[in-house]
């Protein structure tokens, strides 16, 4: 047991320097995707910190070629299967409250983003003040690919992309480069990796959380990466002509019209990356950016909460099991989604992901209380 | 420190010039830091319920057409307090502001946000249309004025003037912009009485043509939406002269612009130049020097021309023929008083919101601040409005209802329920917006925090459509006219809501407690009563006048306090029904209960309207009485202020930056940035 536990202790490594506390996610093995544990000492470290008069300034990477591939979605699964749907929720519940804690946090927080940041990791990242992009990162929310949504936040920060960005990225799972992170505002600053070092060095020598200086000291560091030129994000007219269709149906068939005008490889890409995904999780998750983009941060994650939930039991649709056998057990890439059609998942059966779970169990998310701390303006505007 | 003190050590050190560096007393100070109201203040019922139902219908249709416009850059976002807010630059030229009004139209258009507008038909069609102008002419009432005059006027007189080949000509390129649409009614000499137009077509036989005629200076065409830039098209209304006979007021289409853009022979346009308001709509005057059109472009609904020349009306009578005429107008005023409505709520949730963050004196020394809405007086100036606004709110929604479920035997109801809440909505919005403007201090006069610009963007409702005071008076008439009726039908009245005529006079307890201050019953009677006893001294007054002689014009006319009066009070009586009625549709509850206190202040706040001692409905002391119930109710409705606007359902960015962080929106570094 001891040496569980310290191995345990060893996937969040911490550095103590002066007025700064880097964390290290340390599962390189499992690109650093984010345990249970991890989650619990993450939220543990960053209440403690909040605390610290001697913590000015939380920095967070990853150890290895990612920064954090999301949830542990095989121990979600082993825990459904052992427990119920509540033991696999409990995961979310600690997630998310773990994203609302960055959200709202009163000190900055600076993500490296030196490698994959994808689903929880960007519910790890996203949320923080600074958001530090290399040539080596790969953004991606790839949760309709395997009968999720994209969660932790994201209907928050997706939603308030350029355009209708937010629902290409979200609902096709698209894979974003450093350079178009920052573009679309995903990053707040582009750091060549060789650099980061020096960065690191840099912010560790502060002696202040003031967001100003510590955005200058990054800029000190920062360039302006230019797009290639097949970046989706030279397409923005296109997608903003497709995504802000009403219905998943409606953003298809767009696209299909545009191929018909343009015989564009992307814009077929895009269609093939749609019709695999779940007809589930394509719809709820259109829902759920729609409506986020009119919410708080904090009631996005309570209701992307309920939603999970709603998934987590399978009440409706098996499609999260089925999509992790596919995609992460059995590999055949194959998942049979039930419904297997887009029509077939009417407004009503969406409606019922938003409901609040009515179960003895059940029960919504608790966003812990923040008022006591002084919150900068750019934590209070997302509120 | 006591005050004096502190003053005489900061004079004394100003008045000493060698005084050390000292400034502790500067920053000993702790600055204001803006607290945002959702972390003090609890919702005490569901806000997205009480949301339905006070959208009434089309809520994800709201809302998609809402991320429609915060999306996209032609809506001018702009980033306040780490917020963004989207509203127009009314700091641009006229003619930018007009330019920009066109190409959010054309992003509209090309996301198919008209689809079915023209072409569709019934319910649900209309009060989709209905919920999409409610939130236009939240961004901004320019874009929700052009795309009215075009939907609304120009493509409802095709839809109710026009018959089947109109309709196939024009009505799918009207929806798809293929042409543009405006609506020549109103000339320089002639506004509200239409019947005195004095445009003149006559019809040449030979060549099958109507000949269009501008005879003078007052009767240009003015105030034409869309005439002065855009419109390719246009409504001209004049008198039909057929053989030497004015047939009275018809309706024709004329082309005014080639598709270029460039205007047509014998048509001249100009400018109505720069507005106090609604500056992204290009009002123009239009003349006409013998325009010819085809025969074909009458639209003959009601009355056409043969090819040789005869005129033909099903309608003899020319009184009902004209009444038919301006029904499309009835839309137009559905739109405007629905609109005002919503208006008022951008003005409220903005003042509110803003009373629950700003601070201003301390009770005791060095004690903080007290919040604007903890003031009684703060709350007596903003409360009655919101219970105004929730009761408007369910009058709205009941007048779409009317209007989408429209029958010919329902226009006289619809014509005098639309008039009298237009100018009930639209008059009230102006009062509101004014109150909230200067409840939000000099922080209303910024034109970006949105409530001082929108009482000039809005003025023009008072006079649109329809003169409010005319139309008031109209209402009267009409009342007028149910009474004799009644009298025909042995005293029993039926429709608008005056069926309480036929029973006994409703009595108002002598000692008003607060118990029956509160029940609903009783607050319909005493707005029965007021409307009742009005009408009944409104037809004494009118029929002693008859007696003497006098037309009933000029009996009407002499009489218009007492018209203005019952106006308001079956006005106030038929909003006040339809918020019982929606307070009815709910189960008991949380959000009932508070929705019952508005009702109240809603009831007694019109209780407390000067004609109840005027003419002696009231006691002064079951005034008094009244007038103390409302400070009660406001103070047990200031918990659920932030609710109550949160309600509204209209998203934060079309609101404005002292809505929120107003402290960091002014900050200096947001002056860098």
């Amino acid at each position: 047991m001891a040496s569980s536990v310290s191995s345990q202790h060893d996937q969040v490594l911490v550095e103590v320097k002066s007025f700064a506390r880097i964390l290290t996610l340390n599962r390189p093995k499992q690109l650093n995707a984010l345990s249970l544990h991890m989650i619990s000492r993450l939220l543990e470290l960053f209440l403690a910190y909040e605390e610290d008069p001697n913590v000015k300034l939380v920095i967070l990477k990853g150890k290895g070629r990612a920064f954090c591939t999301g949830g542990d979605v095989a121990a979600v699964v082993h825990d459904i299967r052992t427990g119920g749907w509540r033991a696999g929720a409990n995961h979310f519940m600690k997630g998310y409250t773990l994203n609302y804690l960055m959200a709202t946090y009163s000190k900055p927080q600076v993500s490296l983003l030196n490698g994959i940041v994808m689903g929880g990791g960007n519910g790890a990242s996203m949320h923080g003040r600074f958001r530090v992009a290399t040539e080596n990162s790969l953004f991606a929310m790839p949760e309709t690919a395997v009968g999720l949504f994209p969660d932790v936040g994201a209907s928050y920060f997706l939603s308030r992309l350029p355009g209708f960005f937010g629902e290409y990225v979200g609902l096709t799972g698209a894979r974003l480069d450093g350079a178009e992170m920052l573009a679309c505002g995903l990053a707040t600053h582009f750091v060549p990796s060789a650099k980061l070092p020096m960065l690191e060095a840099a912010l560790c020598a502060v002696d202040s959380g003031d967001p100003e200086i510590i955005s200058s000291i990054i800029g000190r560091y920062s360039e302006q990466p230019s797009l290639k030129e097949q970046s989706v994000y030279n397409r923005l007219d296109v997608i903003d002509r497709c995504f802000s269709q009403k219905t998943v149906e409606e953003i298809l068939s767009a696209l299909e019209r545009e191929v018909v005008n343009r015989r564009d490889r992307w814009i077929s890409a895009t269609v093939q990356t749609l019709k695999r995904a779940s007809p589930t999780s394509l719809k709820i998750s259109l829902r759920s950016i729609r409506v986020g983009r009119f919410q708080g941060v904090g009631p996005c994650l309570v209701r992307e909460y309920r939603m999970v939930c709603h998934v987590l039991r399978g009440e409706f649709s098996n499609d999260f099991l089925e999509g992790y056998r596919a995609i992460l057990l059995d590999k055949d890439k194959n998942p049979k989604w039930e419904p297997s059609k887009l029509e077939l998942v009417t407004d009503t059966k969406v409606d019922r992901y938003f409901s609040k779970v009515n179960n003895e169990d059940g029960e919504d998310l608790k966003l812990p209380v923040r008022s006591k701390f002084n919150l900068p303006p750019y934590v209070v505007a997302k509120l | 420190m006591d005050r004096a003190y502190q003053r005489t050590r900061i004079l004394t050190n100003h008045l000493i010039l060698n005084s050390p560096a000292q400034t502790d007393c500067l920053t000993s100070n702790e600055c204001l830091s803006y607290s945002p109201p959702e972390l003090s203040e609890k919702y005490a019922f569901d806000v997205s319920e009480m949301r339905r139902l006070m959208d009434g219908h089309d809520v994800e249709e709201r809302d998609r057409l809402f991320g429609l416009i915060i999306q996209s850059k032609l809506f001018n976002p702009r980033v306040r307090g780490g917020k963004v807010f989207v509203s127009p630059d009314y700091n641009q030229s006229m003619e930018q502001q007009r330019e920009m009004t066109w190409k959010r139209i054309e992003y509209l258009l090309e996301r198919g946000v008209f689809g079915g507008w023209m072409t569709g038909k019934g319910e649900e069609v209309e009060m989709k249309r209905f919920a999409c102008f409610e939130v236009l002419g939240l961004f901004d009432h320019s874009i929700s004025i052009k795309l009215g005059v075009h939907f609304f006027l120009w493509g409802g007189a095709i839809q109710f003037f026009g018959t089947k080949h109109h309709h196939d000509k024009w009505l799918r390129d009207t929806e798809n912009y293929l042409i543009k649409g405006c609506f020549s009614m109103t000339e320089l000499g002639h506004g509200s009485n239409v019947r005195g137009i004095e445009t003149v077509t006559t019809y040449d036989s030979n060549t099958g043509e109507f000949i269009i005629n501008t005879p003078c200076e007052s009767a240009q065409k003015y105030w034409i939406g869309g005439a002065a830039k855009h419109a390719t098209h246009t409504i001209v209304f004049s008198q039909l002269n057929i053989n030497g006979t004015n047939e009275g007021v018809h309706a024709l289409i004329a082309q005014i612009r080639d598709a270029d853009g460039n205007v047509c022979p014998n048509i001249r346009i100009a400018d109505c130049g720069h507005k106090i308001g609604l500056n992204g709509v290009d009002n123009g005057r239009i003349w006409f020097d013998n325009v010819r059109v085809p025969r074909e472009n009458l639209l003959n609904s009601v009355a056409d021309v043969s090819p040789d020349g005869k005129y033909l009306s099903a309608i003899k009578d020319p009184d009902q023929r004209f009444a038919a005429f301006l029904s499309p107008l009835t839309a137009g005023r559905v739109n405007i008083a629905v609109n005002a409505v919503y208006q008022s709520k951008v003005g409220l949730a903005i003042a509110i919101r803003y009373a629950l963050t700003r601070r201003a004196f301390s009770l005791k020394a060095n004690e903080p601040e007290v919040l604007l809405l903890d003031y009684p007086s703060h709350q007596r100036r903003l409360l009655p409005l919101l219970a105004k606004i929730y009761a408007m709110s369910f009058g709205a929604n009941y007048l779409k209802m009317l209007y989408v479920r429209r029958t010919p035997q329902s226009n006289k109801t619809i014509h005098v329920v639309s008039s009298s809440f237009k100018a009930t909505c639209t008059w009230s919005n102006m009062q509101i917006i004014q109150e909230c403007r200067e409840a939000c201090g000099g922080q209303g006069l910024k034109t970006e925090n949105r409530v001082g610009h929108l009482k000039a963007e809005h003025d023009v409702q008072s006079t649109f459509e329809g003169d409010n005071n005319i139309l008031m008076q109209q209402v009267s008439k009409a009342l007028f006219a149910e009474y004799v009726a009644a009298q025909k039908r042995n005293k029993v009245f039926k429709g608008l809501g005056l069926e309480h005529m036929n029973k006994p006079c409703p009595v108002i307890p002598s000692q008003l407690t607060s118990t029956t201050l509160r029940c609903s019953q009783f607050q319909m009677d005493a707005l029965c009563l007021r409307e009742r006893e009005l009408l009944n001294r409104f037809v004494a007054d009118v029929s002693q006048c008859l007696a003497r002689g006098e037309s009933k014009e000029h009996a009407f006319n002499t009489n218009y306090q007492l018209a203005e009066d019952l106006g308001k009070a079956f006005s106030d009586r038929a909003i006040f029904q339809t918020f019982v009625e929606a307070e009815a549709t709910l189960a008991a509850g949380s959000l009932k209960d508070v929705l019952g206190m508005v009702r109240s202040l809603y009831a007694l706040t019109c209780l407390e309207d000067v004609t109840y001692l005027r003419y002696g409905y009231l006691s002064v002391d079951n005034a008094t009485a009244v007038r103390r119930e409302i400070t009660k109710l406001c103070s047990e409705l200031r918990p659920h202020a932030l609710a109550l606007v949160s309600s509204f359902g209209i998203p934060d960015a079309f609101l404005s930056p002292i809505a929120f962080n107003w402290i960091d929106a002014n900050s200096w570094s947001s002056v860098q940035h």
